[in-house]
């Protein structure tokens, strides 16, 4: 390590230069690794390690047709089944169209069976209390925070499918493991069913929890079979696969995002190259002075790609770090526009493959000129002033 | 000739060295014989063109005979790798250039300390060798300098403290006065004499100085290739 | 915020100005730094290369920004407007009764057209498909009133016919086809518990009406077993008659129903496309920034090396000021070439067809990449600015060095 210091100095011999190339690394970096973690929290929206014993039935023609209620009845008659809980989409606002969360009617007993690992954190008397108002609603932390919303308080919800805008009384609030999953409210089934007429016997979709996650695939075939025929076709399936239709109906984001993550990273590719070797040339006597003084070739391509791999190691770190600082401002603005992004975090594991990805690009733009660089001849690069 | 009993540190025979512009070759060096003793300090002279520093990079391995005996400090340099001959540099030439050839973003200690990256010693060690080399060109006060706040003098001295740090046993300098003044280059050739007779380098310098060439023992005369005559110098 | 845009466009376009007087007057610096692009060719290469993939990916940012909002904001007449439930905000949760339905064509601010009032009561459905690969995609489904094809002039029928009302027949448009190629003409899907024919296809002209599939409204109310309309759709015999018309359904006891104006409706959808757009714009802003950075390096890599030719030429008599534009020149052409890379490279995107999915109604909308010489232009002036704000400080630094120092180099 005792060469660290040449490698530092020579890497800041123009700083002006290094400092350009290193804030194109950077913003390169940060670039990637933004958009690969936006690809990651989607990605996550539909894996998630839910218990899996868990599926939702709805309507087969989609997301805004109703089921009937009675359904429920057969769900429930099956062996496996534990709880069946129907839940309805609200998509009301409080107060201003912009306040955007999610807020379900949910059947207010069967709910805390079926969602025990989302709805988690409230005491036993806080369920009781909201199972026996009528009006009550439970929210999760951190819209409570959001708004500052506390047990007690009442709050107006506009609905925008239905035309009710009930008052609903906070009962409890939950903690949940996602952020999206706590951004979310919940009031009685019985308030939509009674207070929208054309809701009567109708439900949006049935939440099953069976014994084991191996009853999935046989219940809900038989389930699908069973409603085969009637006017009201069922889908059955998985939580991550009803989550798996919202993203992909993004489109081709993930192609969009990998298309400019690849044109990111070739273009940094070629301008450190560029820049390497603007670099390396500069030095061609004292490259040919080090070799002379008995520099052997290989210990000098190990000092320019160590110089190379220190530029982009650090525009690496510092383009990551830069991305951590503002994936919070990002959570937000684009949890606003889209739902799933409230979770947008760096996972691990992409802050890693970015990681990687740069010190890649480092490597292979700094290896090219580097050995044009030793290939000179020492006569010829003495020569070169 | 008090020192030619000494075995010769430089043994060339029939020495030649060509250059290929494309398909034409064109003779550099042809034919040469030299011996130079241990402790001996030359000048190499001849017009430009003569092939004086070719053979000078030749002597110090940096560059490759076509053909011919090319024996230094004890090593057939034609036998030894790149690798190899890397790492005989070190050990045995130091390098004193027209234009200083310093780095320019390392101060005079780091540059001085530069050839001793290479070598097993320790941080200590290192330090207390360079500080020697600095104490000797008189420059120890200039330790934290960085070449382009000294003096052209200046930074030949640290040039010199970089080529003798290591111990080598033989100095090569390319026009080591070229770019300095009277009084500085005087400073110099006095330096490199002091290295001479005080510590027993042998001195090798390229030249086409008549003055620079009179502090040397031995002036060998090249014409197009060819030794034309060795002259020895009277003091 | 105007202001301040127009007044920094103000100084680029005035700087622009003098560049080109410059340049006319003095010729001979701006003919050393071409030239000198073209030694350096190596330089000259990677950072146009670099600011081509860069001004490519701002050109397809751009059109995929305006192939969502041209999307919805082609999609509506100034004089029509829709009447909903009152805070329904989408078409899609908007409930009509048939006898709101019927007052309101009664209404004499409604148009006519002899007899009838040019309205149409429709339902909207989602329907899900299932892509060839697997992935299910929500479509609108509309059911109209045949004059409610009329009252669409952008929609224009492409193949077969329109759907006849009693017959389950279903009319496609031809962006659908695309992207789902077992919705051809002459086929049909089940839908609603019955088979529905597809009997022709249509275009809409880049409008969200690209994204649906239209049928006649009585057939798809009885295949859903809907009682009521979603929307009425009415045409006003005039513009202004907009609000006093709002008024009276709103009050009128019998309705107390919303209307919004089919241009205000579809420019609230664009918001559909907001996530694709501020990654969009977060793209296109740090890549701007990057690639000016690295004009920057390949600029002063140039000055530093020509130190000495502006020694020359400023002993020659020129002045400092030909020497700044000289050296801006040269960064205006590298990244000009830049941006001519990259228009070409965007024309690969050209035609792509995509789509996303509006989260508020849960349903598909189709959008075309266009790249039209309007956008290249945009790409190709915005690499121009690249060049002039990636070129100045070297310039500057180019045209300030010292006499003294630029002859000893």
């Amino acid at each position: 390590m005792k060469f660290i210091n040449l490698i530092f100095k020579s890497l800041m011999r123009s700083k002006r230069r290094t400092f350009l190339i290193l804030g194109t690394l950077v913003l390169s970096v940060f670039l990637i690794t933004i958009l690969q973690s936006l690809l990651a929290t989607l990605d996550s929206v539909s894996n998630q390690s839910t218990e899996g014993n868990r599926f939702i039935v709805r309507h087969k023609s989609g997301l805004t047709q109703f089921l009937p209620i009675s359904y429920g009845d057969y769900l429930r008659q099956q062996p496996e089944v534990i709880a069946v809980a129907n839940s309805q989409w609200f998509g009301g606002y409080y107060q201003d169209p912009k306040n955007f969360f999610a807020n379900f009617a949910n059947d207010h007993t069967t709910m805390f069976t079926v969602f025990s690992d989302t709805v988690a954190g409230m005491t036993d008397a806080e369920i009781k209390e909201y199972q026996r108002d009528g009006t009550g609603c439970i929210v999760g932390q951190i819209l409570a925070d959001k708004f500052g919303w506390k047990v007690g308080d009442t709050i107006p919800l506009t609905g925008t499918i239905f035309p009710i805008s009930p008052r609903l009384t906070i009962r409890g609030i939950f903690k949940a493991r996602l952020a999206s999953d706590e951004n979310t409210l919940y009031f009685h089934y019985k308030l939509l069913e009674e207070s929208v007429p054309f809701m009567k016997g109708k439900t949006g979709a049935f939440w099953v929890k069976t014994k084991t996650p191996e009853d999935l695939p046989r219940l809900s075939n038989r389930i699908d079979n069973h409603f085969a025929n009637s006017p009201e076709e069922t889908l059955s399936e998985t939580e991550n696969a009803f989550y798996l239709t919202f993203v992909k109906m993004l489109g081709n984001i993930g192609a969009i995002i990998h298309g400019v993550t690849i044109a990111v990273i070739i273009a940094i590719t070629i301008v450190t190259i560029g820049t390497m070797s603007m670099a390396f040339k500069e030095r061609t006597t004292e490259i040919a002075v080090l070799r002379a003084m008995g520099f052997s070739a290989s210990r000098v391509l190990f000092l320019l790609m160590g110089e190379g791999l220190l530029l982009v190691t650090l525009g690496g770190a510092l383009g990551i770090g830069l991305a951590s600082l503002v994936a919070k401002i990002l959570r937000e603005v684009l949890g606003s526009a889209l739902m799933f992004l409230q979770d947008f975090r760096l996972a691990n594991e992409t802050i890693l493959i970015c990681m990687g990805l740069t010190l890649a690009i480092g490597l292979i733009s700094t290896i090219i000129p580097a050995i044009v660089a030793t290939r000179k001849s020492i006569v010829e690069g003495l020569r070169a002033l | 000739m008090n020192q030619s009993f000494k075995a010769p540190i430089v043994h060339i025979h029939n020495l030649s060295k060509s250059y290929f512009r494309e398909t034409l070759e064109i003779p550099v060096l042809q034919g040469l014989d030299l011996d130079i003793p241990s402790g001996g300090f030359y000048a190499l002279m001849g017009p430009s063109g003569s092939g004086k520093t070719t053979l000078l990079n030749l002597i110090a391995g940096i560059d490759r005979p076509s053909g011919g005996v090319l024996e230094v400090c004890g090593s057939n340099l034609n036998q030894l790798d790149d690798d190899e001959l890397a790492s005989w540099r070190n050990q045995n030439v130091g390098f004193i250039f027209q234009n200083y050839n310093l780095i320019p973003v390392l101060n005079a200690f780091e540059n001085v300390e530069l050839p001793l990256l290479l070598t097993p010693l320790t941080r200590t060690q290192r330090k207390e060798k360079v500080e020697e080399a600095l104490t000797l060109v008189n420059l120890m006060d200039r330790l934290e300098n960085y070449p382009r706040q000294l003096s052209g003098g200046q930074e030949q001295r640290v040039a010199i403290a970089r080529a003798i740090v290591g111990n080598p046993m033989l100095l090569v300098a390319d026009e080591p006065t070229g770019a300095l003044d009277a009084k500085n280059a005087d400073e110099v050739l006095a330096m490199m004499q002091k290295l001479n007779e005080e510590f027993g380098k042998t001195i090798l310098v390229v030249t086409h100085d008549p003055k620079a060439a009179n502090f040397a023992r031995h002036q060998v005369h090249l014409e197009k290739g060819v030794l034309d005559k060795t002259v020895e110098v009277n003091r | 915020m105007l202001f301040f845009f127009g007044f920094i466009s103000l100084i680029f376009v005035g700087y622009l100005i003098w560049l080109i007087y410059a340049v006319f007057k003095f010729p001979v610096p701006f003919v050393y730094n071409i030239r000198s692009l073209w030694q350096r060719k190596s330089s000259t290469l990677t950072t146009a290369s670099a600011i081509s993939l860069v001004v490519s990916i701002f050109i397809v940012v751009l059109s995929l920004a305006q192939g969502i909002s041209k999307a919805f904001i082609t999609s509506g007449l100034p004089n029509q407007a829709l009447v909903m439930r009152p805070s329904s905000r989408f078409e899609l949760n908007s409930t009509i009764t048939r006898d709101q339905a019927r007052i309101l064509k009664l209404s004499p601010l409604v148009s006519k057209d002899g007899n009838n009032a040019i309205a149409s009561a429709e339902v909207i459905v989602i329907k899900l498909f299932n892509k060839a690969d697997g992935a299910g995609s929500n479509i609108t489904v509309r059911g109209i009133e045949p004059r409610g094809i009329s009252m669409r002039p952008q929609v224009r029928l492409i193949s077969g016919r329109w759907f006849q009302p009693g017959l389950s027949e279903v009319t496609i448009p031809a962006k659908i086809q695309l992207r789902y190629p077992e919705l051809a003409v002459g086929r049909s899907f089940r839908m609603g518990g019955r088979e529905w024919n597809i009997v022709g296809s249509f275009d809409a002209a880049g409008s969200s009406f690209d994204s649906e599939i239209w049928s006649d409204v009585d057939d798809v109310m009885q295949a859903f077993k809907r009682d009521d309309y979603s929307t009425v759709l009415v045409r006003l015999r005039a513009e202004k008659d907009l609000r006093v018309f709002a008024f009276e359904v709103e009050n009128e006891r019998r309705l107390q129903l919303e209307v919004v104006p089919e241009r205000v409706y579809f420019k609230e959808l664009t918001k559909a496309g907001d996530p694709i757009r501020i990654i969009g714009n977060l793209i296109t802003v740090i890549l701007t920034i990057g690639a000016i950075f690295s004009a920057m390096n390949t600029m002063y890599a140039s000055v530093a090396s020509r130190t000495r030719e502006i020694g020359t030429l400023r002993a020659l008599g020129y002045r400092r000021r030909e020497i700044l534009a000289s050296f801006q020149w040269e960064a205006i052409v590298l990244c000009t070439l830049g941006g001519l890379g990259g228009s070409l490279l965007s024309l690969l995107a050209d035609g792509i067809q995509t789509g996303t999915t509006s989260f508020d109604t849960f349903s598909d909308i189709s959008f075309a990449f266009t790249i039209t010489p309007a956008l290249i232009g945009q790409g190709l002036f915005f690499s121009i600015g690249m060049g002039i704000l990636g070129g100045l400080l070297p310039a500057w630094r180019a045209s300030n060095i010292p006499l003294t120092e630029a002859m000893k180099a």
